[in-house]
């Protein structure tokens, strides 16, 4: 696969991530905390949610083993998206390390989305995740050192990553031989979004998925 | 803040990021994925993506003006465009185009 079209692919990853990336950066020079940690704290631990989380948590001057549990306990969603990645890096070399370090919400959704043929697929994998986390870091970088000077307006941007899981659910939809789980997880999304607490939305909604999706298993596979 | 402080912090954060996403690679490092691993393998990801779709949403405040409107017209033009025109970068711009100039201009 071609440079450009593996970088096509990740376009709506770049229009989310350097917005968001410039809000941790301005929320980390409002904490006065200098910008190149703002650098360190993307490249090394590259998770959206739970570096904002990092810097609460910073501000309140909670121990090192608080930070630990509650990144933990926050990112504890990603343990599905290895789950469901277990086959797909089988094979790959060492550098699948690099991708399973990779692993965010929207590395999940390109890598899972994507058609690639099997040749080419470890080195269109892990340029995806190495864009992505470019962006990341330079968005987050941009906005440690820029504050609040912005060229343009661009508040909403960050909607184009909603849309990217819209479309790939779409993409998915279709892919799938089962269409149950697509409607079950409407159901649980939305009760999730109404009644689940927002920080806690997330890892609730997907284990009551991973539940309803073993416990039904007969009945969902019988229906196809 | 103290240097060595924030350092420990990034470094804890670190692990314990990279933990939640190597656990499942390390429990099935050496044995095949039993049908019930394989099962939620192919079925999770579809349940994942609908429920990152209202978990994008879950900052929105239904209940008072706009009422989550220029979300749900961006959901929406997202869902038409991508069903009739199968263009994922197509419905991903024009969709947030759309929502930017909603909250910036109209709500």
């Amino acid at each position: 696969m071609h440079f450009f079209a593996i970088f096509k692919l990740t376009i709506p990853v770049l229009m989310g991530y350097i917005p968001l990336g410039m809000a941790f950066g301005l929320l980390l020079s409002k904490l006065l905390i200098p910008w190149y940690y703002a650098f360190f704290m993307s490249l090394f631990i590259f998770a959206g949610s739970g570096q904002f989380l990092a810097l609460t948590l910073f501000a309140s001057q909670a121990t090192i083993l608080e930070i630990a549990i509650a990144t933990f306990l926050l990112n504890l969603r990603h343990t599905f998206y290895g789950l469901s990645m277990i086959s797909a890096f089988k094979n790959f070399s060492w550098k699948k390390h690099y991708l399973i370090f990779g692993l965010t919400d929207e590395t999940f959704a390109l890598l899972k989305t994507s058609e690639i043929e099997e040749q080419h697929r470890e080195r269109a994998y892990l340029i995806i995740t190495f864009l992505n986390q470019c962006y990341w870091i330079i968005g987050s970088v941009l906005g440690a050192v820029l504050g609040n000077v912005v060229p343009f307006n661009y508040e909403g941007i960050e909607f184009s990553l909603t849309a990217l899981f819209v479309v790939l659910s779409i993409e998915l939809y279709k892919k799938s031989r089962l269409h149950q789980p697509f409607f079950v997880a409407l159901i649980i999304g939305l009760f999730g979004m109404m009644f689940f607490p927002p920080q806690k939305m997330l890892i609730l909604s997907l284990c009551l998925a991973a539940f309803v999706l073993i416990v039904f298993r007969r009945s969902m596979e019988d229906a196809q | 803040m103290h240097s060595s402080y924030l350092i420990g912090g990034i470094v804890v954060a670190m692990l314990a990021t990279y933990a939640t996403r190597l656990i499942p690679f390390m429990l099935f490092r050496n044995r095949e994925p039993s049908p019930l691993i394989r099962y939620i393998e192919r079925n999770m990801p579809l349940m994942i993506m609908v429920i990152l779709v209202f978990y994008a949403l879950k900052d929105v405040t239904w209940e008072v003006y706009p009422y989550g409107l220029a979300e749900l017209i961006g959901v929406s033009v997202a869902i038409a465009l991508h069903v009739s025109f199968k263009n994922a970068l197509l419905s991903i711009f024009t969709a947030t185009l759309t929502y930017m100039i909603l909250i910036q201009n109209v709500f």
